[in-house]
């Protein structure tokens, strides 16, 4: 015990030292500052290894296996994936023509440059030459064009694909959607490398709604986009070519997927032969990273809190937190729909029926300081994660802490504030009655499977009940079913837990906040936060980064201090990789960025 | 009996019928589907999700949803997969179907070479040391969870020792002939051993139990009666008549041969029916949920109707017409 705390400060002065050497870089940084030192604490000796340059540099060869808890879907078709399982396949056997960089912004990639013109309508880009597929065909514009006509496709949808949020504010999309053209004039290709990207409308976001995944035209050519589903380039180990480092070549259904190094990889050969992901059961995970069955745990889940400290611990094992996209939240059912509306699936602000028990915003705020959420942090997630103040990723450049309120526990303020809203104990059972002196009581609902999550709900209740507001527990739900409801608005619903994830692409909050969003459950209407919202993606002011940022600022400002739902937490991800393993990236997004680098030292 | 046969079967079409119409019915009662939950993603418009739950026919009213599932299934094609974006469900199956039932019959050998000689030796011991210890032993497997059994053996015989792989049911891809099987063994030892022990309590006290009374009975008195030696007392008689019920419990146990272990296949990350059953069930992926059940509802039937014939077979006494 205390030797490690010897060792604990050791590595804090060092770890002081160095970042009072590289001042600037990690200035820059702003708020999340204080995360990227606690994860290097964390990170114990082997940490230092890792800094320590290789003068023999890096080497090639050897092979690594990664866990991952759960199997793929088995669609390795981009456009039609769908599980995160897949994904963790598919961010090593494909590629894309940006990057997203620590500040969640866009850098070249596949593309060597690109270009956005000045009313933000078009986005040109300019390819590597050198792009190949890995079966040895050169990747060119038409591969793109390709890619975003297959989006486009009439048939898109009903073969199981979602992503038309990639094609839908292209020129032409419709047309071309509806079958009355067979050209997507959207997409125009100028030469082989060079490819333009047309919007209907001058687009803020030109990057990101133009960075999807690349497909092979030369293999799905002549296939319709119905049949791609099944098509064996979709399914099938050895069949499915991408231009990413690694080639998919072969898996046992459920158990392992194989990926070798693709040697004509454009940005250089891989230096690692090849990556074999293993399903594995959560529970034998860290004593496999131990006996060294498993070299890397990483998307998605990570390391599970509970067991940080022994992976931690382990001398052969380096770990790297970083905040998870994706929070939890208390949701409050400021309106419900009508059964009417819900039965025709529609969603119509005006005829919702208002939920009279949370319109005080007072009450809101006073749950936001009567719920210890340092506490839930610190005492379920073992301090692995952070209280959330707002629904940016803190790296995001959307996010400044200085911008709006932050609520500290404090019960004594929560109280006051329930007072001066009239709410009082006027019949002296312990509970607060409504200004009207009824009876004043929330329903909360939770689902069962995420333990923390469900841990937190008597928590929750109790410290409401502090204050005195009385909240009746339901028994949980299974997932499925309690997100159904939630969605459906039974009208006897007051606060929900629920969990959300967090854009990394673009930092817009409309798909959860507008108040005509299918997403917003809490169903909150709010004309301000719309014209917020809306301000920061109106050309052409917001065509300037910056001035997103202010508005964004001034949203979550005012998203605070309204408090629609009670934001509580956000847990961190944890990874776990062999120390062996150079040059991994450590970058808020993951650690998956350019795993051609990635070398063993042997 | 030829009759008799055919009757039970034309049984089933009437039974199988009912079965998937209460299926379907429960399956559909628990509100969500395939598409409500938290893996929603918000970047991508609600809409888009809309659209997908017509395209799936999800929108349908659930008569409809039945038929349309029950006239594709009365031409074989038991449609495709809602989680698996689109995978037919027959594919998803026959990756899993083998391993189930790999695993199911290792595990009935470690059950049956475990209990039927214990329980015979602790019948003839009866309250000896050796009885006593083999029913502690028996109930105690019996009241391990499989969880828990199952992470004891991978952390001793796995991990300290390292004689059997902890994960899987194959080390890698490209293996063919000998090498395949012994691979394939090895990997069902641990698996095997923790679901065949669990079950050996059941087992072992039927045929302890079944001996003793048919020892009790007049043609074993007569048998020894006439001198035979004790041995042939034992295999001749005692244990031809004390296997009959074990025949009726195998039966039933092979409507649960395809069935799978859900839990016992999660710790062994083994792949199989179970956990793909529970996935299904966790996704509302009614596709596959009823594409297992009618398999478990057909083997469960005929699994019966093998015990009933066997039974006439084994014992002259009973007759079916």
């Amino acid at each position: 015990m205390k030797l490690s705390k010897i060792w604990l400060m050791l590595i804090l002065s060092m770890v002081l030292v160095l970042a009072a050497c590289s001042g600037n870089n990690t200035n820059t940084t702003g708020n999340d500052n204080n995360n990227n030192n606690d994860n290097e604490v964390n990170d114990d000796n082997n940490n230092e290894e890792n800094n320590n340059e290789d003068p023999s540099g890096p080497q090639s060869g050897g092979r690594i296996t990664a866990g991952m808890y759960s199997a793929p879907g088995h669609q390795f078709n981009p456009i039609f994936y769908s599980d995160t399982y897949e994904a963790n396949i598919l961010s090593f056997t494909h590629d894309t023509l940006l990057k997203l960089n620590e500040e969640f912004l866009y850098e070249p990639h596949m593309a060597k440059d690109y270009e956005v013109n000045e009313d933000n309508t078009a986005i040109t880009y300019y390819l590597h030459e050198n792009l190949k597929w890995q079966d040895g065909e050169p990747l060119t514009a038409n591969d793109v064009y390709f890619t975003y006509a297959s989006l486009a496709d009439p048939d898109y949808v009903a073969a199981g694909g979602v992503r038309t949020d990639y094609v839908r504010f292209l020129k032409g999309y419709e047309e071309f959607n509806t079958g009355a053209t067979d050209v997507f004039e959207g997409v125009e290709v100028v030469n082989d490398y060079e490819v333009t990207f047309h919007f209907a409308e001058p687009n803020i976001t030109p990057e990101f709604r133009t960075n999807f995944i690349i497909i092979p035209a030369h293999i799905f050519e002549g296939v319709a986009v119905k049949d791609m589903v099944d098509h064996p380039a979709s399914r099938d180990g050895g069949e499915v070519i991408g231009s990413g480092p690694f080639k998919l070549d072969s898996f046992i259904e459920g158990e392992q997927y194989i990926l070798s190094r693709f040697e004509d990889y454009w940005a250089g050969a891989p230096y690692l032969e090849g990556i074999t992901w293993r399903v594995i059961d959560q529970s034998i995970m860290p004593g496999m990273l131990e006996n060294g069955d498993l070299d890397m745990i990483a998307e998605p889940g990570g390391v599970p809190s509970a067991d940080y400290e022994r992976v931690d611990g382990l001398d052969n094992i380096t770990t790297f937190l970083t905040q998870a996209f994706a929070y939890q939240y208390m949701g409050i059912k400021h309106h419900h729909r009508t059964t009417e509306d819900v039965e025709a699936g529609a969603i119509n602000p005006d005829n919702w029926v208002v939920n009279e028990k949370v319109q005080d915003k007072r009450v809101r705020q006073a749950m936001m300081y009567a719920i210890n959420r340092q506490a839930i942090v610190d005492g379920l997630l073992n301090g692995l994660g952070s209280v959330l103040h707002a629904p940016f990723p803190e790296a995001s450049w959307a996010y400044d802490e200085n911008s709006f309120s932050i609520y500290d526990y404090n019960p004594e303020k929560a109280k006051e504030l329930l007072d001066e809203a009239g709410y009082k104990d006027t019949n002296d059972d312990g509970f607060r009655e409504d200004p009207a002196g009824n009876e004043w009581v929330l329903n909360l609902d939770y689902p069962t499977g995420n333990q923390v999550r469900e841990r937190s709900a008597p928590i929750i209740v109790d410290e409401l009940a502090a204050v005195g507001i009385k909240v009746e527990m339901r028994s949980p739900r299974d997932a499925g079913t309690h997100f159904d409801i939630v969605e459906k608005d039974n009208t006897d619903w007051d606060l929900y837990l629920a969990g959300w994830s967090l854009a990394t692409g673009d930092p817009d909050p409309a798909g959860i906040w507008k108040v005509d969003s299918g997403f917003n459950y809490i169903r909150w209407i709010d004309e301000h936060s719309d014209e917020l919202i809306e301000k920061a993606v109106t050309a052409p002011d917001a065509f300037d980064i910056d001035f997103r940022a202010e508005v964004y600022n001034e949203w979550t400002a005012y998203v605070t201090e309204e408090v629609p739902m009670i934001f509580l937490y956000s847990q961190d991800n944890i990874y776990a990789y062999n120390s062996a393993l150079q040059n991994v990236k450590e970058m808020p997004t993951g650690i998956y960025q350019d795993p051609h680098l990635w070398w063993l030292q042997q | 009996m030829h009759k008799y046969i055919t009757r039970r079967i034309l049984q089933f079409i009437p039974m199988l019928f009912f079965i998937t119409v209460i299926v379907f019915g429960l399956a559909k009662a628990a509100p969500g589907d395939v598409l409500s939950g938290e893996k929603l993603d918000p970047n991508i418009p609600h809409e888009v999700y809309e659209m997908r739950r017509e395209a799936l026919g999800l929108n349908d009213p659930i008569p409809v949803q039945y038929w349309n599932w029950l006239s594709s299934v009365a031409t074989g094609d038991f449609g495709t997969s809602m989680q698996y974006s689109g995978r037919p469900v027959i594919d998803l199956i026959n990756a899993r179907i083998m391993n189930t039932i790999y695993l199911s019959l290792f595990a009935l050998a470690v059950t049956l070479a475990v209990a039927i000689p214990i329980g015979i030796y602790s019948a003839q011991k009866k309250y000896s040391l050796f009885d006593y210890g083999a029913t502690t032993f028996a109930f105690l497997g019996l009241a391990t969870p499989n969880f828990f059994a199952g992470l004891i053996a991978i952390y001793i015989f796995a991990f300290t020792l390292g004689w059997f792989p902890a994960q899987g049911s194959t080390t890698t891809v490209g293996l063919t002939g000998i090498e395949l099987f012994l691979d394939k063994l090895k990997h069902l030892v641990l698996p095997g051993f923790t679901l065949g022990l669990a079950s050996t309590a059941a087992y072992m006290r039927y045929m302890r139990t079944e001996i003793l009374e048919v020892k009790g009975s007049d043609f074993i008195r007569t048998a020894q009666a006439k001198g035979l030696s004790n041995q042939s007392v034992l295999y001749k008689h005692t244990l031809r008549n004390a296997l009959i019920p074990i025949i009726t419990l195998l039966g039933l146990e092979f409507g649960t041969l395809l069935s799978g272990a859900i839990i016992t296949e999660r710790v062994f990350n083994y792949p199989g029916i179970g956990t793909l059953f529970i996935n299904a069930i966790q996704n509302r992926d009614y596709p596959v949920i009823m594409a297992i059940n009618l398999i478990l509802a057909v083997t469960i039937l005929a699994g019966n109707l093998l015990a009933d014939i066997f039974y006439a077979i084994v014992d002259p006494r009973i007759r079916y017409d």
